[in-house]
């Protein structure tokens, strides 16, 4: 959805100056997680077109970024492949990856996603790295660096290159394959990488203060010492050399022991960042203990076999042949692509997403795979001097030939399977629904964009909506309003409060409501047309989320009946039944017959197969302002305080009206357009602190 | 042409102080039929008038008053002559004023003079936009929606009117209250007002109808209307509306179960409306900033495509939208030519729906790159612009554009404009050939930077050919020394022996320093090859050796120093060594 914020470039340039802005002069909290490597790239494409008179609009731009990006890293693991093998593996790579549904999901027309550009910078870096540990040239690793950095700069991914390569460097040191070709390129690539990956606004200081970059350090100074140690072994006799070796080791023994003691005390060692929380949930389930919000994306789930399957076909089954045809042959980039591999395809079964990283190794060593079979069985025989080995002699043909045929299958399958999960899966935009008649007719539900064209256009530019934080981009973008929580909100106080509002009754959410300055409320229900994925099937997330952080007004147990189940109906547990989300999903919903079939009593939820539970459903404090033609967006207005009676005492002081004030701002979450969204602040503080004057008129 | 014109002021000026002597006592409306149709959200007023010509001298022209309290809200004022035998003969007007009297006034030029005496029946037509005020100003999604109007019930005139009436049209049966001068008439929908007989000149008495009106109180707040044209058969039209309905307000909460249930609520909001296109119209797209909207049907009738245009969501009052509607015409149709001379004629504005109003008009006209002497011909007055430049793709210097703006507008300013402008057809050449140059640069270039590695790889090639052929003949030359160790043998001539030995050794050395000096050569041009090449000079050289050995072995069994067995066997396990020193060679070479 960041697209819409790039609508033209004027309004990106104030968003990337806001995100300057933000860094330097606010807390780091309000700074969003936004890595510039995306926009900058799709901004440049436009200037650089519009500067030659290719009159393309920036949105075209951003649609065709991660196709055009999609080629580029089909080239670059062409070349990755081609320097760990040979060509012909190099090609088969391309055109795996060209097609392989687990990258096509990133790079489909339209899918300006930070993840398409930063596939290609992945392989790009990976390529020259290799190709720096080869050659041992700093020109290659200069490359690698400026590779490098554009990689950070698009993603957080790169915590992934930052960690492999000196997983690289540390087993080629393991394995004795320690040369000079490998100092002068982790050097280089350590010292050069580090102070460019810092010059990335959002990166900062992260390089030298956060855990994951730590294992890059301490590689390189091990590396430095095991040069040193190298250059001593040139020089001195066994005997000295032993003992300088000893004293060094308990040197820096105590050196390790002394740093990780001073961390613990000043509390750095474990210092739980946001990027440190998605490393987290990367490396062990910590975080899906700990932290429901991230155990509530369906992305961030642990990767199910049919997913690897439905990802990568039959590359999922070769690949391992691949990675043992290169640990077989083992040289220095061999090592690489093996360590890639395995650290890959663990990450990849921690969480879906990550199902991202393992799709370009996995391209390239099935590619290493059936490339040595094509060589093995296809290769010219006349071309050969050896005369054939004595078991091939009589089935040597039928062999060859049924093998090729096999192998020739299996990628018609693949390439069969790929368009058919692009087809289906892939290229179906998510906001727009679609429905087919009996006739074979297509109906298109377009309630999304029609309650969200709604809120652009009818109501004030500075209105605040809450709604659950998936649809957070999705406002900001379409709707062009501001969100209390969206798609990038790390904060999770703010998400709970959201959580906490839908899930509690309408006062108690009238409350929070009115704290957070929220005009609009918004919510997806598909209980009229059946749509599965609407808030109330999301709501449990929303309680347990809110259970987190305000344990004592939520609990879970409350929303389930007494024998633990979820329910809708009349056999619902009656919070759930005069929660804010229930009452807002199901207003006037009681009174509606559904058409198709009139043997269902009036209010039956198709979602969830029930009638509701509670059809008299009414509001004090909201009233419906939108509802889509589908009901699958409704949208409430929340009212303002009634004029209150005439107060007996004296108007409130100054000093009390400024401390109202300041709590407001502090309550409030800066979010997307933070600057306008400051400006109605001031103007909220004027109208507060205007408020007495009104009452003493009523008065 | 600017003598001409003050010309006509001062002529002007002249007529209009002649004609308010002249009318003051000339002329008389004798009778008028005034019809105020309110059955819409617009107000028009049209109103027959037979003039007679009371005065002594003829006239030319007459005077049209618009009442004080509309005139600001009038969109649009004509008049004709309603004779028997012709049709309606469109009249020319003019704005001026008289002194002393409130409102607008303008001066209609009669198409022949009017002889003292005479009559004439003229029909005047006027259109006012937002006069009609929705009263109560906020309503619910239930209520329907009431609104005023406040006119006149004389026709506003600066003549004396022996005899007129007023025909009042609403929009439905139900009115709450209408003013009651001269005791009307109300059947269903119509009020009639009048006869009223003798009312002096400027006579205004406040007409007030607080009626039901649920017609679609839409308006235009913006159109920006872009033609583009282009001298490849295309002419592009864009349009970008801004609409609102400016009905009553939506009070209170909309809710989509009685919108959808019952068919009364929500009766004054507007669900879809109708825009009428040229029949020629192609690619049709209706969509807005975020994306195609597809809520909408598209029509070709055989005159012309109609779209059903369906906003995202029904218009309650207050509540707007904002669209993009864009086609694609042939540009024969609107586009003649004369040698280099061009005339563009078109629509300056088009239908958007029925009894449209137009709050801001801006027309963007887009002529080709290169369009000079460019001339606008308008059907009514428009504020111009002052012109811009548009650059689309391969543009260089930009294409000229005329930019003009109108407010108030309603159905009759849907009129033709015309662009004359000249244009070198050579021009239309200028961007297929840039595209070609800039392909023939980039080919050039990059044949420059292509070209390097493929002769690398030709010179390349070339050497290791040489090298095969070169080490093809070495390996000759020691199979040619077997057969000189062979024939040593059987003749045991030790001269001839020694003589191949020298051509052997001497043939060889000249070939393995060429084979050496390919390899340097190779080695220079970064070929990787070298090192093969070196391989198989190692490899030689031991052959070499092997072959030596066996010609002395040869030498020494000749000369009765070995036995025979033990020269067989030496020989065996030479042989064999060669074989595979010779088959790696080739390998090699056929790696090469």
């Amino acid at each position: 959805m960041e697209k819409s914020i790039l609508l033209n470039s004027p309004a990106m340039f104030f968003f990337l100056f806001f995100v300057f802005f933000c860094r330097s002069n606010l807390c780091v909290c309000l700074c969003p997680q936004v890595y510039p490597g995306l926009m900058v790239t799709a901004g440049l494409i436009h200037y650089i077109l519009n500067l030659l008179h290719v009159t393309v609009h920036i949105r075209d731009v951003c649609v065709f970024l991660a196709p055009v990006f999609s080629g580029l890293t089909a080239i670059s693991t062409f070349l990755l492949t081609r320097e760990l093998w040979n060509q012909g593996a190099g090609l088969l790579a391309a055109c795996f990856i060209a097609i392989v549904p687990g990258y096509i999901s990133r790079s489909v027309a339209g899918s300006f996603d930070n993840e398409g550009i930063a596939i290609f910078a992945l392989q790009f870096t990976y390529y020259l790295w290799v190709k720096s540990v080869k050659t041992g040239s700093v020109f290659w690793t200069i490359g690698c660096c400026l590779s490098y950095f554009y990689m950070v700069s698009a993603w957080g991914g790169y915590v992934f290159i930052i960690n492999l390569i000196p997983l690289h460097v540390f087993a080629l040191l393991l394995m004795q394959r320690y040369s000079r070709r490998v100092y002068i390129a982790y050097s280089t690539f350590y010292i050069v990488g580090l102070i460019l990956s810092m010059q990335v606004p959002f990166v900062g200081f992260q390089p030298i203060r956060t855990s994951e970059h730590m294992a890059a350090a301490g590689v390189f100074a091990l590396l430095q010492a095991y040069a040193f140690l190298q250059y001593l072994k040139d020089r001195l006799t066994r005997q000295e050399f032993q003992t300088l070796f000893f004293l060094g080791i308990s040197l820096a023994a105590c050196i390790v022991f002394l740093t990780v003691i001073y961390l613990t005390y000043t509390g750095r060692a474990h210092k739980l960042q946001p990027v440190c929380v998605f490393l987290l949930s990367r490396l062990h389930s910590y975080a899906k203990i700990h932290i429901p919000i991230i155990a509530s994306v369906s992305e961030h789930q642990p990767t199910t076999w049919v997913s690897f399957f439905f990802d990568l076909h039959i590359l999922v089954c070769t690949f391992p042949a691949g990675l043992w045809f290169c640990i077989k042959n083992i040289n220095d980039e061999r090592v690489f692509v093996s360590l890639y591999a395995i650290s890959a395809v663990y990450f990849a079964g921690v969480m879906v997403r990550l199902m991202l990283t393992l799709t370009p190794v996995v391209c390239m060593l099935s590619a290493v795979a059936f490339s040595s079979v094509f060589e093995h069985y296809m290769g010219d025989d006349t071309k050969r001097e050896k005369p054939p080995e004595k078991a091939e002699e009589g089935l040597g043909p039928n062999i060859k030939s049924i093998v090729t045929m096999l192998m020739l299958m299996l990628l018609m399958m693949f390439a069969v399977h790929c368009t058919w999960v692009t087809s289906n899966a892939y290229s179906s935009p998510s906001v727009v629904l679609a429905s087919y008649n009996h006739d074979g007719t297509r109906n298109i539900l377009d309630d999304f964009r029609e309650a969200y064209y709604w809120l652009r256009q009818n109501t004030d530019e500075h209105a605040r909506v809450m709604s659950w934080w998936d649809y957070g981009y999705q406002i900001a973008g379409m709707a062009n309003r501001t969100t209390l929580v969206d798609n990038n909100t790390w904060n999770n106080s703010h998400i709970a409060l959201v959580g906490k509002a839908m899930s509690s009754n309408e006062s108690a959410a009238y409350e929070i409501m009115r704290s957070l300055d929220v005009d609009y409320v918004l919510i997806i229900f598909g209980g009229v047309i059946g749509y599965s994925g609407d808030d109330i099937n999301k709501f449990l997330w929303m309680v347990r989320i809110a259970e987190g952080e305000h344990p004592k007004d939520i609990r879970e147990s409350d929303y389930f009946t007494p024998q633990g189940e979820f329910r809708v109906d009349k056999a619902g547990s009656p919070t759930l039944l005069n929660c804010l989300m229930y009452k807002m999903s199901y207003y006037r919903f009681g009174e509606i017959y559904n058409e198709a079939d009139r043997r269902t009593p009036p209010g039956f939820d198709r979602t969830r197969n029930a009638e509701i539970g509670n059809k008299d459903i009414k509001f004090k404090h909201l009233e419906e302002a939108f509802t889509s033609e589908h009901w699958l967006v409704r949208i409430y207005k929340v009212k303002k305080l009634e004029n209150r009676e005439a107060l007996d005492h004296k108007l409130r002081s100054v000093v009390s009206r400024q401390k109202y004030t300041s709590k407001k701002v502090s309550v409030f979450p800066l979010r997307r357009d933070g600057f306008s969204c400051s400006l109605s602040f001031m103007m909220l503080s004027t109208t507060y602190s205007s408020d007495p004057h009104t009452h003493t008129c009523v008065k | 042409m600017t003598r001409r014109s003050a010309f006509v002021a001062v002529c002007l000026l002249f007529v209009a102080a002649l004609s308010s002597e002249v009318s003051a006592d000339g002329l008389v409306n004798e009778d008028v039929k005034r019809t105020v149709d309110l059955s819409t959200h617009l107000a028009k007023i049209t109103a027959e008038i037979v003039l007679s010509n009371h005065g002594q001298s003829s006239v030319q022209s007459f005077i049209l008053a618009v009442d004080a309290d509309l005139a600001p809200h009038m969109a649009y004022i004509g008049a004709s002559v309603k004779g028997d035998e012709e049709e309606h003969g469109t009249l020319e007007l003019q704005q001026t004023s008289i002194q002393g009297q409130r409102g607008e006034f303008y001066k209609v030029l009669l198409p022949s003079t009017l002889a003292a005496g005479a009559q004439l029946k003229v029909k005047t037509e006027m259109m006012f936009s937002h006069v009609l005020k929705p009263f109560p100003t906020q309503i619910t999604q239930a209520e329907r929606q009431l609104v005023v109007f406040q006119g006149n019930h004389y026709l506003y005139s600066p003549y004396p009117t022996r005899s007129q009436t007023t025909r009042v049209r609403l929009a439905s049966k139900t009115v709450e209250s209408y003013t009651k001068l001269g005791n009307p008439s109300k059947t269903d929908e119509i009020i009639e007002y009048g006869p009223f007989r003798d009312v002096a000149p400027f006579s205004e008495d406040a007409l007030k109808i607080h009626y039901e009106n649920n017609t679609p109180f839409l308006t235009i707040t913006s159109i920006t209307r872009t033609i583009e044209v282009s001298h490849w058969g295309n002419i592009a039209v864009e349009e970008t509306i801004d609409l609102r309905h400016t009905g009553a307000i939506l009070k209170g909460p909309f809710s989509r179960y009685d919108y959808q249930r019952q068919s009364d609520s929500g009766i004054s909001s507007v669900k879809s409306f109708k825009t009428i296109l040229p029949a020629s119209a192609q690619d049709v797209y209706y969509r807005d900033e975020i994306g195609n909207i597809s809520t909408s049907h598209l029509q070709v009738l055989d005159d012309s495509v109609e779209v059903e245009v369906r906003p995202r969501f029904p218009l309650f009052g207050g509540w707007k939208t904002h669209y993009i509607i864009g086609y694609n015409l042939p540009s024969y149709e609107y586009l003649y030519t004369l040698g280099e001379q061009y005339a563009l004629k078109m629509r300056l504005v088009d239908h958007v729906y029925d009894d449209q109003v137009i709050d801001y008009m801006t027309v963007k006209i887009i002529l080709p790159e290169g369009a000079k002497n460019i001339h606008v011909d308008t059907p009514y007055k428009i504020d111009r612009m002052p012109n811009q430049l548009h650059y689309t793709y391969l543009d260089t210097f930009g294409r000229p554009v005329l930019v003009a703006t109108k407010n108030n507008l309603v159905e009759q300013h849907i009129q033709d404009f015309v662009v004359h402008y000249t244009f070198n057809k050579i021009l239309m050449l200028q961007e297929p050939l840039l595209v070609v140059g800039a392909f023939y640069i980039l080919f050039f270039t990059t044949r420059g930077i292509a070209i390097w590695p493929a002769e690398v790889r030709m010179k390349v090639a070339s050497i290791t050919e040489q090298v095969l052929t070169l080490v093809n003949r070495r390996l000759g030359l020691y199979r040619h020394m077997d057969e000189v160790v062979n024939r040593y043998k059987q003749s045991r001539d030790t001269g001839a022996l020694n003589s191949g030995r020298k051509t052997l050794e001497a043939d060889h050395r000249t070939l393995t320093s060429e084979i050496s000096s390919l390899q340097a050569r190779l080695k220079t041009e970064g070929s990787d090859l070298a090192e093969k090449v070196g391989e198989i000079q190692k490899l030689d050289g031991q052959v070499k050796e092997l072959v030596c050995r066996s010609c002395s072995e040869a030498e020494r069994l000749v000369g009765g120093k070995v036995k025979k067995e033990t020269y067989i066997e030496s020989e065996k396990s030479l042989t064999s060594r060669r074989q595979e020193l010779i088959s790696r060679i080739d390998s090699l070479l056929d790696a090469l």
